[in-house]
């Protein structure tokens, strides 16, 4: 028998904020975060853009298992201890030993292998450590928060490129759903590396200044770093310990484009699959849909194939759904992405407000959709739709609803 | 202690119709079969290592099994998984069914198969500049690439998800197709699993002292230094029994139950192994007494290798000292993400032929009370536990049939 699953925890690390209230004033009040970088470069690239994350000393502390931290480790704890705590999941060994960790990642280890480049550079293969093996096993970004926090149950780390958040919180979901764990804390955590912006630059998709998602001027992504990371629970234990509920996982939808490495379908088919098995796994009728959180990139192809697999889904309707991306103030943070975008949501549904699309000022007419520009908008949101694509094809859509 | 709970409670089984391997002892699981049970290993010393051992595929040649377009730029575990797929599909006869491909999934399980392109592409921009630098490696060089390059290869439309989760990849990749096809997400998942030497990883790990002598690699052994990498891919195609039934499809295995645990500083690995072991055979409703064979992840690392024999001496209880034992890694080294596809290939012929093979030059176990083949044994019908661990501390158990055990 399935359970029914809830979200009780949040955490995120974003440039817009790293507490759950100065992360939500911040998107609310559509500023944009993207900016010239001051700890990050990339050869043969200057003036880069992109939106780093202040981490607040604490997280900087040097802790057990540090000798496999990377920057990317550091924010996956950092959100994860403030989910954690923020579900104030017991510390009793036999509730934290029935739950696990799945996060996501699309680029894990980059930092560590571009060390390495620099190194090898001078002193070629002598400047393999000991170290490195452990360095560049991403399941080690799940490891460490299972062990710093005590969790014993599945351990996994999923990569799906970009739709890895959200894809890491699909498997968390069936987990608990299903009675194989207790809990689960599940998300996405990624940095900023040379290798993508250098890729994204040979590309022509990375833009030259700030992302504008939808908007007739867009010219690609803008990177960030980040991490998000939710607990989910089921509904019967979270109310039996009194927990705070944000919302329920109600399911999702998944599918794979199988077009190409790179680019999306431009029809947006993989995107509609994804969206319709969403709605039917779910029994949400697309009219009930309140809000969707756009994978929203600014670059030409995916704005343009997710309108149009709203305008598919939706019909009539979709220029009247709202629909917002995010990336637009914090970066897209890649493998963190679609997790910090369903804490999103979930702070959407709590507080009764919609975050905006900044910088969206002309919008295109081929994206003729209800964006949300500029600011937040008040309004009750019952039912979303959190929407997530990777390089590869692989699409997934969250279904989030107040818990009733 | 608690334990976890049961997975894969299935109105139809989820079952094995396909399977493809490549390993440096065969590209086909009899020849693969026959070289385990004669005792044979692919263990070589290393260039570069210091004499330390590992296992390569030396005369692979992707266009022998595959077609694929663009072949020549994906890296080596791209085209071992691609070839992998290959084999595995022909081998369930869902080419020839021609499936749709929004009904055909797949799970890669691939941690460090990405990696060899990121080091060269990275190591590229630093020392030949952004413009010298083949922009076509970029969508190629992080964790999702080869998983994205084998769903594209083979038209694979409701997923496509890549676990990167080292030793434990493969049973977990198992674990989740099958609960996919529970769910209804697909018809079919294709599971594919894959490890390729990497140079740098290998020098890391000899640097670490993890790798063995090639002539001193045991596993189970007191007398073990250490263990060995070796190069494999391994594919399955998975149905539900009612979906490969109504196409006239042989099942080859049944997937009866699935566990995962974490090795916390209260539960260590011996303790972690043991709740993943007892929750995979609690979730195949089978006891100890029914486990005919144990195919496990023992690697030649001797806190390790002690802490999977103490394990399951716990796990199969009075049992324990009967079940025979079976540890392909001393044959084909360390496969890391393919490991658990292969142990669980390897035990399910054995299950199939009624015959386990020995444990390679096994002398000295370091922990007694368990039967750890020392010859080929014939082995009951029943069911096979598969044990996975990871470097991080992840644990796997896997219970698995050739028949349809009642």
């Amino acid at each position: 028998m399935q359970r029914r699953v809830v979200v009780t925890g949040c955490g995120v690390v974003t440039a817009a904020g790293t507490e759950l209230d100065s992360f939500w004033n911040a998107l609310m009040s559509g500023t944009c975060f993207i900016k010239p970088l001051r700890n990050f470069s990339a050869p043969d690239l200057e003036g880069l853009m992109g939106a780093e994350v202040d981490l607040p000393e604490a997280d900087d502390l040097p802790e057990p298992g540090d000798h496999r931290r990377s920057r990317c480790g550091q924010l996956a704890l950092a959100a994860a201890r403030r989910a954690l705590a923020d579900a104030a999941l017991p510390h009793g060994s036999e509730v934290r030993e029935r739950a696990g960790v799945v996060l996501g990642t699309t680029l894990g280890s980059e930092r560590q292998v571009g060390d390495l480049s620099e190194r090898w550079a001078v002193h070629g293969p002598d400047s393999v450590d000991a170290g490195f093996l452990a360095r560049c096993d991403n399941h080690s970004l799940a490891a460490l928060v299972a062990e710093r926090h005590g969790l014993g149950g599945p351990l996994m780390l999923c990569a799906s490129a970009c739709s890895s958040g959200n894809a890491a919180i699909a498997l968390a979901y069936d987990l608990v759903a299903s009675g194989v764990a207790d809990a689960m804390v599940a998300g996405g955590a990624d940095t900023l590396t040379r290798s993508i912006y250098c890729g994204f630059q040979r590309m022509g998709a990375l833009s030259k200044s700030i992302c504008r998602p939808f908007d007739k001027r867009r010219d690609g992504v803008s990177f960030g770093e980040g991490a998000g990371v939710l607990v989910l629970e089921s509904l019967d234990e979270a109310r039996r310990r009194g927990a705070r509920i944000y919302a329920e996982v109600a399911g999702y939808g998944m599918s794979n484009d199988a077009y190409h490495v790179t680019a999306p379908d431009p029809n947006g088919e993989g995107f509609v699959r994804a969206i319709k098995q969403a709605l039917s796994s779910t029994g949400t009728a697309p009219e009930q849909v309140d809000y969707v959180s756009a994978h929203g990139t600014g670059t030409q192809y995916n704005d343009l194939g997710e309108a149009r697999a709203m305008k598919a889904v939706f019909g009539e309707r979709a220029g009247r759904v709202p629909i917002s991306s995010i990336k637009s103030m914090i970066g897209h943070t890649n493998g963190a992405a679609s997790a910090i975008e369903a804490v999103a949501c979930a702070l959407a549904m709590m507080h009764e407000t919609i975050p905006p699309t900044a910088n969206l000022t002309e919008p295109d007419p081929e994206c003729d959709l209800d964006c949300v520009p500029g600011k937040g908008r008040r309004a009750r949101v019952d039912h979303c739709l959190n929407l997530a694509a990777g390089f590869g094809g692989f699409n997934v859509c969250l279904v989030l609803r107040r818990a009733t | 202690m608690t334990t976890a709970r049961d997975e894969l409670p299935s109105s139809s089984p989820v079952v094995i119709t396909g399977v493809g391997v490549l390993t440096p002892l065969g590209d086909k699981l009899a020849a693969v079969s026959g070289a385990l049970r004669a005792g044979r290993h692919a263990i070589d010393t290393g260039a570069d290592l210091g004499g330390a051992g590992e296992s390569r595929i030396n005369d692979f040649d992707a266009t022998r099994y595959a077609n694929i377009r663009g072949m020549r730029i994906y890296n080596r575990m791209t085209r071992l998984g691609i070839c992998a797929t290959k084999l595995a599909l022909l081998d369930s006869g869902l080419e020839a069914a021609a499936l749709p491909g929004e009904e055909l999934g797949l799970v890669t399980a691939s941690t460090f198969g990405h990696l060899d392109t990121l080091i060269e592409y990275d190591r590229s921009l630093v020392t030949a500049g952004l413009q010298r630098t083949n922009p076509a490696w970029m969508p190629l060089a992080i964790p999702s690439a080869p998983g994205a390059v084998i769903a594209l290869s083979f038209g694979a439309k409701a997923f496509s998800i890549t676990l990167s989760d080292g030793g434990v990849s493969s049973l977990d990749a198992v674990g989740l197709g099958a609960r996919l096809l529970e769910r209804g997400r697909a018809r079919a998942c294709i599971v594919v699993a894959g490890f390729a030497i990497c140079d740098e990883l290998s020098l890391a790990a000899s640097r670490a002292g993890m790798l063995a002598p090639a002539e001193e690699f045991r596993v189970f052994d007191q007398r073990s230094r250490g263990t060995a990498f070796g190069e494999a891919a391994a594919a399955v195609v998975l149905e539900r029994l009612e979906d490969a039934r109504g196409r006239g499809a042989e099942p080859k295995a049944f997937v009866h139950g699935y566990a995962a645990t974490f090795a916390t500083k209260s539960s260590n690995i011996e303790g972690s192994l043991h709740r993943a072991c007892t929750g995979a055979m609690r979730a195949s409703r089978v006891s100890p007494a029914q486990v005919a064979l144990v195919s496990a992840s023992a690697n030649g690392q001797l806190a390790r290798d002690r802490a999977e024999a103490l394990a399951l001496v716990a796990a199969l209880g009075e049992t324990a000292a009967r079940t025979p034992v079976m540890a392909v890694k001393a044959n084909l080294g360390d496969t890391i993400d393919a490991s658990g596809l292969l142990q669980s290939l390897a035990a399910v012929t054995a299950l199939r032929s009624g015959i386990a093979p020995p444990i390679a030059r096994l002398e000295q176990p370091q922990v007694p009370g368990l039967r750890y083949l020392r010859e080929e044994t014939p082995v009951d019908a029943g069911y096979a536990l598969i044990t996975s661990l990871s470097l991080s501390g992840a644990c796997s158990a896997l219970v698995l049939s050739a028949r349809h055990e009642t």
